[in-house]
C-alpha cells in the first residue's frame, strides 16, 4: 500500500467523520439520518479493513469474515432502529 | 523468494494472500473480540428500542464533540500504524518506529480525552446506576477503553523492538500483528460512536 494511498484513505476517513457528527449536530434524526449515517459507518468500516488492515489483497474467507461481522452488526443496528422509528 | 515469505505469503507481488498480516493466533483473538462488541451492540440497540425515551434523552447528555475527537483520533492512529508498516515494508526502520510511536501518541490523546469526558459525568454524579442508558454508556465505552490500553501497550512492545532495529522489509511479521490489533481497535470504534453518541 502506497503511503500516499495511505493518507487518501486518512483524509477520506476524516471527513466522514466530520460528516457523522455534523448529522448529529443538526439534531434531525430520522430513517434518513439513521440510513445516511450507517452507510457512512459501512464505507469507513470498508476502507479500514481493506486498506489499513490490509485485506484487501487477503483470500475472500478472511476478507469476508470481517466485513460481514461489519455488514451484518449494522444491518441488525438499522433494522432495530427501523422498528424504533415505525 | 525467502523462507520468510515463502511461510508469509502476504508478503508477496500482487496475488490474494492466503491469510491475513500478522500472526494467525492474533486474527483469532481479533475475530473473538470482534464477536463480543457485536454481541454488546445488538443487545445495546435492542435494549433501546424498549426504553426508547430514556436513550433518547440521555443521548443528547452526551458530549459528542468529544466522541468525533476521538473517532479523529483512533483514525490517525490506525494511519500511523498502517504508515509504520509501509515504511518497514520500504526498509524505513526509523521513520517506522516514528510512526509507531505517533500512533502510541494517539492512544494516549484518545485515553485523555476520555478522562475528562468521564470525568465531567462522574463529576455530575453519574455513575453505572444512573439509568440503563448509563449503565451501556460507560460499560461499552470502558470495554472499548481497555482494549485502547491492551493496543497501546502491543504498539509499544512493537515500538521497543523497532527502535532496537528488530523489524525489516524481509521480517516485519510482528510488528504486522500488533498493527492488526489497533486497527480492530479503530474498525469497533467506528460502530460504536454513531451507535452511543449520535444515532436518535
Amino acid at each position: 500500500m502506497s503511503a500516499h494511498f495511505l493518507n487518501v484513505i486518512w483524509v477520506a476517513l476524516m471527513v466522514a467523520t466530520a460528516l457523522t457528527w455534523f448529522i448529529g449536530k443538526t439534531g434531525q434524526m430520522g430513517a434518513t439520518a439513521v440510513i445516511a449515517i450507517l452507510l457512512i459507518a459501512a464505507l469507513k468500516g470498508w476502507m479500514i479493513i481493506y486498506d489499513f488492515m490490509a485485506l484487501r489483497r487477503v483470500k475472500f474467507l478472511w476478507r469476508g469474515i470481517v466485513l460481514g461481522w461489519l455488514l451484518l452488526t449494522l444491518a441488525i443496528i438499522l433494522l432495530a432502529y427501523w422498528l424504533g422509528l415505525k | 523468494m525467502t523462507s520468510h515469505t515463502a511461510n508469509f505469503p502476504h508478503a508477496t507481488g500482487h496475488k490474494l494472500h492466503q491469510y491475513p498480516p500478522g500472526d494467525l493466533a492474533i486474527w483469532v483473538f481479533i475475530l473473538a473480540e470482534l464477536f463480543a462488541f457485536f454481541v454488546l451492540f445488538v443487545v445495546y440497540a435492542f435494549t433501546r428500542l424498549k426504553h426508547l425515551a430514556l436513550f433518547n434523552e440521555m443521548q443528547r447528555t452526551l458530549d459528542s464533540d468529544a466522541g468525533m475527537l476521538n473517532t479523529l483520533l483512533l483514525i490517525t492512529g490506525s494511519w500511523c500504524v498502517a504508515r509504520a508498516v509501509a515504511a518497514i515494508k520500504a526498509n524505513h526502520a526509523v521513520t517506522s518506529a516514528r510512526w509507531l510511536l505517533a500512533a502510541i501518541g494517539t492512544g494516549c490523546g484518545f485515553l485523555t480525552v476520555k478522562y475528562f469526558e468521564y470525568g465531567a459525568k462522574f463529576a455530575l454524579g453519574i455513575n453505572l446506576d444512573t439509568n440503563l442508558f448509563y449503565t451501556f454508556y460507560i460499560a461499552l465505552t470502558m470495554f472499548h477503553a481497555m482494549h485502547v490500553v491492551l493496543g497501546m501497550t502491543i504498539l509499544g512492545l512493537v515500538w521497543k523492538k523497532a527502535v532496537r532495529g528488530g523489524y525489516s522489509a524481509q521480517d516485519h511479521h510482528g510488528m504486522e500483528t500488533g498493527a492488526s490489533y489497533w486497527h480492530m481497535v479503530d474498525l469497533v470504534w467506528i460502530i460504536l460512536f454513531p451507535l452511543v453518541y449520535i444515532m436518535r
